[in-house]
């Protein structure tokens, strides 16, 4: 059965007009105009581009979030089992628009969506988790052969076959993994990987370094003895019972816990779930992962000026960055508002 | 220093009056190999299951899985079930098909064990979803703690993979698979340009540590273990032995070492085997320092190796472990590559990694074992009596849950593919 298609274009592409008409709001035209041709002879028998959705690169860029419901209000309209959106090149606004446009028809209307730019393309680091995107050149020389990509990944997604690798299909890698079954053990890879490396022949290691940009540690703008110091631990310490019920590994809950007019922690009030390490001496005594103890003495000697009267804790073994960056915004921001200046954070 | 494992070749597993090797036919003596598992006071009674490829039948609450191995003139498994001696040379009985796959009747997080398919597609993924399989099932003696209980099984597994072996005694082997390293520094001129690999193997992880009768290194519970260079026949002939936590390597996987069989297979070709070190992942940072290099000192400067592979064995901490030893073998201007598993429990490429060091940047991964995987229905559970009935219909598990699916040594396909 030949599918139904909606092809989404910006202005230029739907030959509206050039930058003057960039303004111009979300229109749909029946069938196939502009680049959306394309798409329809990229599609041949298989599918049919039931209507052409326009946006001005301005409009969509300027009224980001109005334009993205007015668009998916118009595919939907279309009852498509396909969107395809672009190819957008290495046009900023209009690649972003395409990112935007597939990732809210796929999450509202459960309509599988594909779209192209360069890899230079905004668009891409912000959309290529969520969405299909085929690389593409920078302009629009070889429209057709890129377009024929474009439609044969969106062709499997709408039929729900297997996807191939971004290699074999030309999509730019998602960032997520998948268990596959390889041609040979991991241990002979690993050997013919070392003798590739010891012989200088490049090397595609199978893990991709990551990459996060480094955290510079912030100065401490007063001195230690003006300053409210908070303890923070990943290492699992709650009270008995864990009343947040912090999950022992992939947690996605913390705790704050008081110590007001406390100069120590009694091991008999403390517990650990943490799965990660061998938790027997911090349970013997929680001071080894929260220096309550210390800290008082430092209090009251004046070294620091306050301790703050919160701990907060949660399990930090198998947890997905995701979490761990939620946890440590949500902190940060309590910790903030309660004025600590600085926090020893311990972790196992 | 050269072993000899002499294969026989098993195709059926049966029960008997005797216990012997009928061509390519084991024929088990249920009733006295039971009798023989039983006398341990800390086990208070034992039953044996015998589970064959393609039947549909479902192994679960696995614990470790054994191979088959009896030495000739020699002690098996020294210092756990044999007298403490040197093992690695000599002659030893192998069965090729068979395995002797021991279950944990005693934990209740279910979560933390593993099943075996014997049909199926998951049958597929493990090696023991093909080879013949005598199932130890065995229940604590009133009072045995949860450790005592514990080396009792893993004892009773020991006991039953040299009792099955023996049976080859006087078959004459399929074939005979020899081991022979000379000492590292005695290259023969006309291999010297040969470069020398190293393999660093980690064999515990003191996340969770080791208790006094969990023997892993000739009988020792490894507690304070700093690298050591073994021979590696010794690792092949059962001087190493999986502790009791984790599902991640199997004994098997270690007797028959995917990695050392690797480098023994291009040894004298491609590269010059230079030795094995093995390391333990430990508990505290002053440790993990410590332990990291004064293995990649063993590496470049005792075994003079210019390239090294690293494997871990369990979850984050051994992770950055191994990679912390590998960062210090790169600085020593040793190339590595390492093993790791995929460590993202969501699933996205940013969450496979939890170091990234200097050098550490040639990487094989087993795969995910937080990926799920359907468990399809069986008409058969053995070894998991009380949790038959969810066992045994259509099930959501994960790959880790899969005994032999990911063996973080190396010997599995399963792979991680960032898409």
């Amino acid at each position: 059965m030949a599918l139904r298609v909606v092809s989404f274009v910006n202005q230029f592409f739907g030959q509206l007009g050039g930058e003057e008409k960039a303004g111009a709001g979300p229109q749909v035209i029946d069938g196939a105009i502009g680049a959306a041709r394309a798409v329809q002879q990229a599609l041949g028998d298989a599918g049919t581009v039931v209507a052409t959705v326009i946006c001005g690169d301005n409009y969509a860029a300027e009224h980001a979030n109005r334009a993205i419901s007015e668009l998916v209000a118009l595919v939907a309209a279309q009852k498509p089992d396909l969107l395809v959106a672009g190819p957008a090149f290495l046009a900023g606004r209009y690649g972003v628009a395409c990112g935007a446009l597939c990732a809210a028809v796929q999450a509202e209307l459960k309509i599988p969506a594909v779209t192209g730019m360069h890899a230079e393309n905004p668009g891409v680091e912000l959309y290529r988790r969520r969405v299909y995107t085929v690389e593409t050149g920078a302009e629009a020389t070889r429209m057709l052969a890129e377009v024929k990509r474009l439609v044969a990944l969106g062709l499997k997604l709408a039929r729900g076959e297997a996807v191939g690798t971004p290699a074999a299909e030309g999509y730019f890698t998602r960032g997520v993994t998948r268990n596959v079954v390889a041609g040979a053990s991991a241990a002979d890879r690993a050997v013919a990987m070392l003798l590739d490396k010891l012989a200088g022949r490049p090397v595609a290691t199978e893990v991709p370094r990551p990459a996060f940009p480094p955290v510079p540690p912030p100065r401490l703008v007063k001195t230690l003895e003006g300053a409210t110091i908070a303890l923070v631990t990943d290492g699992g310490l709650v009270p008995r019972g864990n009343p947040d019920a912090i999950e022992a590994l992939n947690a996605t809950r913390y705790g704050a816990y008081s110590i007001e007019g406390k100069s120590s922690l009694d091991a008999a009030q403390y517990d650990n779930p943490h799965r990660g390490y061998d938790t027997t001496w911090v349970k013997q005594d929680p001071h080894r992962l929260v220096p309550v103890d210390v800290a008082r003495e430092l209090e009251q000697a004046g070294a620091i000026g306050k301790l703050h009267e919160t701990v907060y804790s949660t399990v930090g073994v198998a947890t997905t960055l995701a979490q761990s960056a939620r946890m440590g915004r949500e902190i940060a921001e309590k910790l903030k508002e309660a004025g600590v200046d600085a926090v020893i954070l311990t972790s196992t | 220093m050269r072993l000899e494992l002499a294969w026989s070749v098993v195709d059926d597993l049966a029960a008997g009056s005797a216990t012997r090797l009928a061509g390519r036919r084991l024929e088990v003596d249920v009733d006295g190999l039971r009798a023989l598992l039983s006398a341990d006071a800390r086990l208070a009674r034992v039953r044996l299951d015998l589970v064959h490829p393609g039947e549909r039948c479902r192994i679960g609450r696995v614990f470790d899985v054994i191979a088959p191995r009896a030495k000739l003139g020699g002690d098996d498994f020294p210092g756990v079930l044999g007298a403490v001696a040197r093992a690695g040379h000599g002659t030893t009985l192998a069965l090729d098909g068979v395995a002797v796959v021991a279950t944990d009747q005693q934990t209740d997080n279910v979560g933390t064990l593993a099943v075996i398919d014997m049909a199926g597609p998951n049958a597929e993924l493990s090696a023991f979803g093909r080879t013949h399989n005598v199932v130890i099932s065995a229940w604590p003696a009133p009072g045995a703690e949860r450790a005592d209980y514990l080396a009792a099984v893993r004892l009773a597994a020991l006991k039953a993979a040299v009792y099955l072996a023996r049976a080859a005694r006087e078959a004459k082997p399929d074939r005979v698979e020899g081991f022979e390293l000379p000492p590292s520094p005695r290259v023969p001129p006309e291999l010297a340009h040969l470069p020398r690999v190293a393999y660093v193997f980690q064999i515990h992880s003191h996340q969770r540590p080791t208790g006094v009768d969990e023997g892993i290194l000739y009988g020792d519970p490894v507690r304070r273990m700093l690298p050591t260079i073994v021979h590696p026949n010794e690792v092949l002939d059962g001087a190493v032995l999986r502790g009791f936590m984790g599902r991640s390597v199997t004994t098997w996987a270690t007797q028959n070492h995917p990695m050392i069989r690797a480098l023994y297979a291009e040894h004298g070709r491609t590269l010059w085997f230079a030795g094995v070190v093995v390391t333990v992942a430990q508990a505290t940072e002053p440790e993990r320092v410590r332990s990291a290099f004064m293995a990649a000192d063993l590496v470049a400067h005792t075994l003079g190796a210019d390239g090294a592979v690293l494997t871990k064995i369990g979850g984050g901490a051994p992770h950055v472990d191994m990679a912390q030893a590998a960062s210090q073998c790169e600085a020593l201007g040793v190339k590595t590559t390492a093993v790791v598993e995929d460590m993202s429990t969501d699933g996205s490429a940013e969450g496979m990694l939890l170091f990234d060091l200097p050098g550490v940047d040639s990487l094989v991964n087993v795969g995910s074992s937080q990926e799920p995987i359907m468990l399809p229905a069986m008409d058969r559970v053995v070894g998991a009596d009380d949790l038959a009935p969810k066992l045994l219909g259509e099930s959501r598990a994960t790959y880790g849950g899969l005994c032999g699916a990911i063996e973080q040594v190396g010997l599995t396909r399963v792979m991680a593919e960032v898409r």
